[in-house]
């Protein structure tokens, strides 16, 4: 379970992890935030199944990956911002580089006629 | 894995739960507003946005569950998993877990018996508020001390008492009291001449009657009153609930009870008090001294209770300014104020004393556990090689090292906290019946002490922390040393890498013998000169003659005689144990021969302005012949001397040499004050007031008629000791039967001195033991280990034409280097111990021959033969069998 593609069954699993960790890339964000992000990146096309997300954050969290501050938000209520550790980042630019190697395998697969 | 974060966990979950319920409701608030804003109704938006999150409960349980669980749970697995693996192998388990309880045991028991003399508070209420205030003085200083130097005057007391802001009250007390108890039996108190604000200031209560008020402190030998405790109370008045009102007689003044103290109350020092008389009743108890109007007379210790929300460096600095104040009042001195938190043994000289001896103690049990330690790490090392596989695979199927090192680390721990929990339950239960018997076996004339060695707080925090620190020490090199495989090698087999690696394990191995070896050397050597040091004190000749002398201890000044009485006195008891059958000699003199009693006082040599500090006794003319103790110049006193009451003296050989080298004393000068003295003697030297050391400086005066009544008899007598000392009591009762007369062998003297060495020879020769036991095993371990593992091996050499003479010789020559090795670094260890120990041994030179060559030989020998044992079963292996191990 992870995050779901609207009508399309589950993402690849640990999938989840490493878009959380991109979302927060450029600085820290409340989960809706996350989740949103998420969406709006993809165009619209990956939903975050937000039952899952805040175990996830929470998850990463106490792994180190990433730290968490209490925050005013946007409309000025208190709100958890989540941002990455040197540990998180660091673990976000391994998962990029072997997701860049994974879907690039499978698309040359598929594309073998 | 974030420390920070679980700790948080662990600690703040309400908070957490908070957390998490508002970081959900935020979510499902920016959800519905953002629906609103697409134009869905207010209802419906909030519908939909829970619709959309989900089921909240199970979101937060799984969050929950993962702050909460996640280290509790990961911890019960490593635990479970090492204990299982503890089961497994119960043989080394069980040798593993007694050696950390041996090692832990002795450490704690030592900690408990530290902690009840000198680290405990005061057995009082609120004890944390109480401190000890004590003085060192530096500069130029000419003061009486009356028990120790950082003592008070009561002027002084008075000082700090009124001009104080730090304390609710400030106590004083004269802690080195004796008296007299009349009665059928009379009997020897120690008792406490207490300011009347004593008991208030401690928050002690008396268990009957009442204590002290002001009124009773009014004035000088105002009110004689006394508070008795309940330990007197019970033994000597059979617990009479009348008590209050009656009188006793202390050192013969009457005195009026007025309270009893509460069942437990023993006053502030080791030796417990067994009465409380008013400060301003000091001249009643000693009559022959007048402390109260001895301004620069030091003999009071002060106590005070500090003031709610004041620090002790409050304390300090407003103390600091009234000692200031004081020293004014003598120019050239300074002061220094030591203040802590009161504990037995509080005052300078004696924490000094305590912490000294309790470090080379510690020390000392330290490195039994050390050796414990390295014994438990190098069986962990051999069961980590047979463990190797285990290991490899979970490293790579993904375990992280730091996993792996955890689980190892985890069962070391289990080792230790089993180790530890049994040896520190054997120590709680045995300590204090342990304690007992070493006080109620001290020797005559040393002080009745009482301890409360029973573990409190700290010392189960100490061995807590000792334990965990164990297991740690002891399991970590073996748990990174066998996780630091490089995977790849271990898993293709290339052999190299574990053929490597097993040479590193047994340098390891090596090491760690070669440390036990060497601290089992220091250990045992120095058990080896401290019994040494026994055997000597046991045996030494302190250069006079004991045998057949006995010698009458009495106080006279105490019990109110001024000095005719005393010579009347003097003279008939004399008399009287002249005439007993059998004595045919009695002398006297004011300090009889190694009773710990010493007088000193500053003398100038004639012709210079240098003071000098001799030591000195002052005796009757037969005093020398006596004892055996030759005038090798001049004479020895006359009855002249003593009639006249003539200022001469005798020095002792070593004195007239260093006092006038190259000259005759004989009628040479020293001055005392305005008072000339003429040599007409020297004697040779002896040991008659340090044990084991003659030679300081030291003369003797004639027992003039001013002197009688601080004299004691000595008397030498043809029939048995006991008849003799009995016709002494017999005499001296029939004189007076209210005073006491303590009568011993002059030799019993020398128990006391022996004492120290005794308990230093019999604690050095158990962990001696003990390390030599752990080192053995150790050492047989290691080499029972390496056969095991070389099987294969040691099978081929013989197949190949080894005998068994070769095969011998090659592993005993590999098991003996390590050992060899550690006993040259420990017999170098003990050349610096030894410097240490030299200084409290008796005639001992520090580098003993006896200690260093035969205790090496000794453990030697020992290593050897735990080789010699499974090397011999190596070379009986049949070839066949070996070559087919495994």
């Amino acid at each position: 379970m992870g995050a779901r593609i609207e009508r399309q069954g589950d993402l690849v699993q640990g999938t989840l992890d490493m878009l959380v960790l991109k979302a927060l890339a450029r600085g820290a964000k409340h989960g809706y935030a996350v989740a949103e992000w998420i969406h709006e990146s993809s165009n619209d096309v990956l939903y975050v199944e937000e039952g899952a997300l805040y175990p996830a954050l929470h998850r990463l969290e106490l792994r180190g990956l990433l730290s968490a501050e209490w925050g005013s938000s946007e409309n000025n209520r208190r709100a958890k911002f989540y941002s990455l550790t040197a540990a998180g980042r660091k673990k976000l630019t391994e998962e990029a580089e072997y997701w860049r190697r994974m879907s690039g395998a499978i698309a040359r697969v598929m594309q073998t006629a | 894995m974030n420390i920070c974060v679980r700790a948080k966990a662990l600690f703040r979950r309400k908070q957490l739960e908070k957390d998490l319920d508002e970081e959900l409701a935020f979510h499902l608030a920016m959800r519905e507003a953002k629906k609103r804003a697409a134009g869905i109704a207010a209802e419906e938006a909030k519908y939909a946005a829970r619709r959309q999150f989900g089921n909240a409960t199970r979101v937060k349980e799984s969050c929950r569950e993962m702050w909460s669980f996640a280290s509790l749970e990961t911890f019960w697995r490593d635990l479970r998993y090492g204990a299982r693996a503890l089961a497994k192998n119960p043989g080394f388990t069980v040798v593993a877990v007694v050696a950390i309880a041996l090692g832990i045991g002795v450490n704690t028991g030592i900690f408990s018996v530290l902690n009840g003399v000198a680290l405990r508070l005061l057995p009082i209420p609120r004890a944390e508020q109480i401190v000890s205030v004590d003085q060192i003085f530096h500069g130029k200083l000419s003061r009486n001390v009356h028990g120790e130097p950082g003592l008070f005057s009561y002027s002084e007391y008075k000082n700090y008492r009124d001009h104080n802001h730090v304390f609710t009250g400030l106590l004083a007390y004269e802690p080195f009291l004796e008296a007299t108890l009349a009665g059928e039996s009379p009997k020897q108190l120690m008792g406490t001449a207490a300011s009347c604000n004593y008991f208030d200031v401690l928050g002690e209560r008396p268990g009957l009657g009442r204590v002290f008020v002001d009124a009773d402190c009014s004035a000088p030998g105002a009110s004689a009153v006394v508070v008795l405790s309940d330990g007197l109370w019970r033994s000597r008045f059979g617990a009479d609930p009348l008590i209050v009102g009656t009188r006793v007689s202390l050192n013969r003044a009457k005195f009026t009870v007025i309270g009893v103290a509460a069942p437990g109350f023993g006053g502030l020092d080791p030796w417990p008090s067994e009465f409380w008389a008013p400060l301003t009743m000091q001249k009643a108890l000693e009559p022959d001294r007048d402390f109260f109007h001895e301004d620069n007379t030091g003999w009071l210790a002060m106590l005070g209770r500090i003031q709610g929300g004041v620090s002790i460096e409050e304390v300090r600095s407003g103390l600091r300014v009234i000692a200031g104040q004081i020293d004014q009042q003598y120019p050239g001195r300074t002061t220094t104020l030591v203040i802590h938190r009161a504990t037995f043994l509080g005052r300078p000289e004696e924490r000094t004393v305590v912490f000294r001896i309790g470090a080379v103690v510690l020390a000392a049990v330290g490195l039994v556990l050390l050796i414990a330690c390295a014994n438990v790490a190098n069986l962990l090392l051999a069961r980590a090689a047979a463990r190797q596989k285990e290991i490899v695979i979970r490293l790579s199927i993904g375990g992280s090292r730091w996993q792996i090192v955890r689980q190892l680390l985890t069962e070391s721990l289990l080792i230790s906290f089993l180790g530890g929990t049994l040896g520190s339950l054997v120590t709680f239960w045995s300590i204090e019946g342990i304690t007992r018997v070493v006080l109620a076996h001290l020797p005559h004339g040393a002080p009745r002490l009482v301890w409360n060695v029973n573990p409190d707080l700290r010392v189960w925090g100490y061995s807590l922390v000792l334990t965990a620190l164990t297991g740690i020490v002891f399991g970590l090199a073996p748990a990174l040393h066998a996780t630091r495989q490089d995977l790849s090698t271990s898993i293709k087999g290339d052999g190299g890498g574990l053929i490597g690696k097993a040479a590193v394990g047994g340098m390891l191995r090596s090491a760690l013998v070669g440390v036990q070896v060497a601290v089992c050397m220091v250990l045992l050597v120095a058990a080896g000169l401290l019994m040494r040091g026994l055997y000597v004190a046991q045996t030494i000749n302190p250069g006079f003659e004991m045998k057949g002398i006995t010698q009458a201890i009495f106080d006279l000044p105490s019990q109110g005689y001024n000095e005719e009485r005393a010579r009347v006195f003097q003279r008939e008891l004399m008399a009287r144990v002249a005439a007993l059958p059998g004595v045919d000699a009695v002398e006297q003199a004011r300090v009889t021969p190694l009773s710990h009693q010493f007088e000193g006082t500053g003398m100038t040599v004639a012709g210079e302005t240098q003071e000098q500090m001799f030591e000195f006794n002052v005796v009757s003319p037969g005093f020398f012949a006596m004892l055996g103790m030759p005038i090798v110049r001049g004479r020895a006193f006359t009855e002249a001397d003593i009639q006249s009451d003539a200022n001469v003296l005798v020095v002792t050989e070593s004195t007239a040499g260093r006092v006038w080298p190259e000259q005759d004393a004989i009628g040479k000068l020293l001055r005392e004050g305005k008072k000339e003295y003429q040599v007409v003697g020297v004697v040779k030297d002896s040991q008659v007031s340090h044990l084991g050391q003659p030679g300081g400086m030291f003369f003797y005066m004639p027992a003039g008629p001013k002197e009688q009544a601080r004299l004691q008899l000595l008397v030498h007598g043809q029939s048995g000791d006991t008849a003799t000392a009995n016709g002494i009591r017999e005499s001296a009762r029939a004189l007076d039967p209210d005073l006491i007369v303590d009568v011993t062998r002059l030799e019993d003297n020398l128990e006391l001195w022996r004492t120290p060495s005794r308990i230093a020879a019999t604690l050095s020769g158990v962990l001696g033991a003990l390390a030599l036991l752990l080192a053995s095993v150790g050492v047989h371990g290691v080499v029972s280990y390496g056969v095991s593992q070389r099987i294969r091996e040691i099978g081929i050499r013989m197949t190949l034409g080894a005998d068994g003479k070769d095969v011998m010789r090659l592993l005993l020559r590999q098991a003996m280097r390590p050992v060899l090795i550690g006993a040259a670094v420990g017999v170098a260890g003990c050349a610096a111990v030894s410097q240490i120990l030299s200084k409290v041994l008796y005639g001992i030179g520090s580098h003993d021959p006896t200690a260093f060559i035969g205790v090496p030989a000794f453990l030697l020998g020992i290593a050897f033969l735990a080789s010699y044992i499974p090397a011999r079963r190596a070379t009986r292996v049949d070839p066949v069998v070996a070559l087919r191990y495994e």
